[in-house]
């Protein structure tokens, strides 16, 4: 059995249904998740990587119950969070980076030299002593990118990974996911950063209304939210 | 168990960011600083151990040599100045104000925890304080009381401050108040 | 985040951290257990000696750590002026001055890094008893990551603050600061969850 398998997914926090009854098989390559604020997108990214397990149904990955068995999780899932600084533990880049490299076993010789080869694959190689709390949102962002890819999860999931990062960043981080195995699962409000993916997964008020390839789902998707935006009736947009 | 240790880091790093902020001066010049009212707020917040291990955790990096005290100093020096004894005081103090919160669960919190802050980060540390400071200065207990006095007034407005925070901060962060939970 | 190392690198950075530890220890007590001026004096002036070794700019350096004695050795000075035991006063401030330096010195010849290498050796056998030492070497970095980031928070709800009143926001800004710092704290051990948490059987710091 491989892939993310989600079955019958339910989530309530603070007394309120925030997932209900998701389900789907992603055995993909690329998998996108999309839905207005407040969907419940972020929670599902939770849900899958096992940060919380789920008050109903089952998240598995490759039949493993990320929630429960954290140490396979370590080498099964990375997860990116929305907020860059919700993510950074060290003080330091190369701290930051090495870290869950030690974490999976790896001496901290070893951890620093693969977390350098890591900065150097991007070019940063220079930023290994910098300050965390110095960089920019968008470097944040990169960093988060680059200590998540170097410990080399089968699954990454990725929450608006690129809402801070200029475009020849992103370009460079799309071919870098073009070049490993992982399946990604990438949350966006961007249709045009799902190019080339192989499902879309759309959720709204916390249910998945639609899921199939990104020609089926993404102009529906757009359609909608066009319709939306249009209104004034701002009560619509109430999450 | 990663939940706990993060806001013990955190009430470390917000110990330390307290003396950063620039010291006020009362009335007869003396200088009072916001770093103390962080050793109350982490025992009247996170309760009596993890309080006193935040404060135990900001005194290693002091020893380690960080210049996290107020006014820019740290390092071995801070346990050998002569109001070191103030400093060696700060976890029995926020355990003290912790352990106050946790048992004296009638009355309305910001008394509580005012009252828990005047004995623990007022009483409790005053006594570490004076004593280190006869010891350092060879003077006796009741000079070195009249010579640290001034700072009382100082003290006691903190923890009414202190008071009002955790207040405040129940009500809008209900589960961050571990010292009753 | 800036440690009070000096820059000026002198001989005394070479020397093992452990060993500049124990020394302090053993000299501060002994500096404690004597009464006699002249052993005072001769040890102040050994302190000054050991700055000296460094150099003139170390010594002006270690001078400035020193500041903060002042009212210290002046209310020393009027006390024993008046009651006329400037021996005894003298021994108080010989003794204040050479073991606040004394101190200082080997702090600003100890890199961070040796220092937390010694604490983490000072600990070991805690581990035995199932104290996780490793959650407090992971502690202390969290400490200097969340340190700025707080100091960040609060200028910026100041910003916002301001923004949209006269007046200054004072000590209401703890308020949210604190509640924003709590949230993110809790952010932070979802990541450190995420990352496989505190695991006691990996190696820590030491190769
Ligand atoms: N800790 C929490 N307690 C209570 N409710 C929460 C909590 N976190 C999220 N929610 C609620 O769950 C719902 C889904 O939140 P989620 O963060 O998953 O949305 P999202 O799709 O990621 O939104 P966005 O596009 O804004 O990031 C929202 O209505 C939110 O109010
Ligand atoms: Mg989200």
């Amino acid at each position: 059995m491989t892939g993310v398998e989600l079955r019958d997914i339910g989530v309530t926090l603070a007394g309120r249904p925030v997932l209900q009854g998701v389900s789907a098989r992603l055995e993909e390559p690329r998998v996108g998740i999309v839905g207005r604020n407040g969907s419940g997108k972020t929670t599902l990214a939770r849900v899958i990587a096992g940060l919380v397990a789920p008050d109903a149904g089952q998240a598995r990955i490759d039949g493993a119950d990320m929630a429960a068995d954290r140490r396979a999780a370590l080498a099964t899932v990375g997860i990116i969070f929305q907020n860059p600084d919700h993510q950074i533990i060290f003080p330091t880049v190369l701290e930051e980076i090495a870290f869950g490299l030690t974490q999976q076993g790896q001496r901290p010789r070893a951890a620093e030299a693969a977390a350098r080869a890591m900065l150097d694959r991007f070019g940063k190689g220079h930023w290994a002593p910098a300050a965390t709390h110095s960089l920019s949102q968008g470097q944040k962002q990169l960093l988060c990118l680059m200590a998540v890819l170097a410990m080399r999860p089968r699954v990454v999931v990725m929450d608006e990974p690129f809402s801070g990062l200029d475009i020849p960043t992103r370009l460079q981080l799309m071919r870098y996911l073009d070049g490993i195995a992982a399946q990604v699962v990438m949350i966006t409000h961007d249709p045009g950063q799902l190019r080339g993916f192989d499902r879309i997964l759309w959720l709204e008020g916390g249910r998945l209304i639609a899921d199939g390839p990104p020609d089926a789902v993404l102009p529906r998707f757009e359609a909608q939210m066009r319709e939306w935006g249009g209104l004034d009736d701002l009560a619509h947009l109430a999450g | 168990m990663e939940r706990n240790m993060t806001r013990i880091a955190l009430f470390a790093a917000l110990i330390a960011a307290l003396g950063l902020i620039p010291s006020l001066t009362l009335a007869f010049g003396v200088p009072i600083t916001a770093q103390s009212m962080g050793v109350m707020l982490a025992g009247a917040i996170l309760g009596a151990k993890r309080g006193a291990l935040a404060v135990l955790l900001f005194m290693a990096l002091v020893a380690l040599g960080l210049p996290l005290l107020a006014g820019g100093r740290g390092g071995l020096g801070a346990f050998v100045a002569p109001t070191s004894g103030f400093f060696l005081g700060w976890p029995v103090a926020a355990f003290v104000t912790g352990l106050i919160v946790e048992r004296l669960r009638s009355g309305p919190l910001a008394v509580t925890v005012a009252l828990a802050s005047i004995i623990g980060g007022i009483v409790v540390m005053y006594a570490f304080g004076i004593v280190g400071m006869s010891m350092a200065l060879d003077k006796t207990l009741a000079e070195c009381t009249l010579l640290v006095t001034a700072f009382i007034p100082g003290d006691i407005i903190k923890a009414v401050l202190t008071g009002l925070i955790t207040q405040a901060l129940a009500r809008s962060r209900p589960a961050a108040l571990l010292s009753r939970s | 985040m800036i440690s009070l190392i000096s820059p000026v690198e002198t001989w005394a950075h070479r020397i093992p951290a452990g060993a500049k530890l124990l020394a302090l220890s053993a000299l501060t007590v002994a500096l404690f257990l004597t009464d006699r001026p002249a052993v005072l004096a001769a040890a102040t002036l050994a302190v000054i000696a050991l700055y000296l070794s460094a150099g003139t700019a170390f010594l002006r350096q270690g001078a400035r750590h020193l500041r903060m004695l002042w009212p210290f050795l002046l209310l020393i000075a009027l006390w024993h002026g008046l009651t006329g035991q400037a021996q005894a006063g003298i021994v108080i401030a010989l003794r204040l001055l050479a073991a606040l330096a004394l101190a200082n010195f080997v702090t600003m010849t100890t890199r961070l890094t040796d220092m937390i290498a010694v604490l983490t050796w000072v600990l070991s056998p805690l581990r035995r008893l199932g104290l996780p030492t490793r959650a407090v070497t992971l502690a202390i970095a969290m400490v200097l990551r969340f340190t700025p980031m707080l100091v960040e928070n609060g200028q910026r709800l100041a910003l916002s603050w301001r923004a949209r009143s006269p007046r200054r926001p004072g000590w209401r800004i703890v308020v949210p600061m604190a509640a924003l710092a709590l949230d993110d704290a809790d952010h932070v051990a979802e990541a450190l969850r995420a990352r496989g948490g505190i695991l006691n059987d990996i190696p820590d710091g030491r190769n």
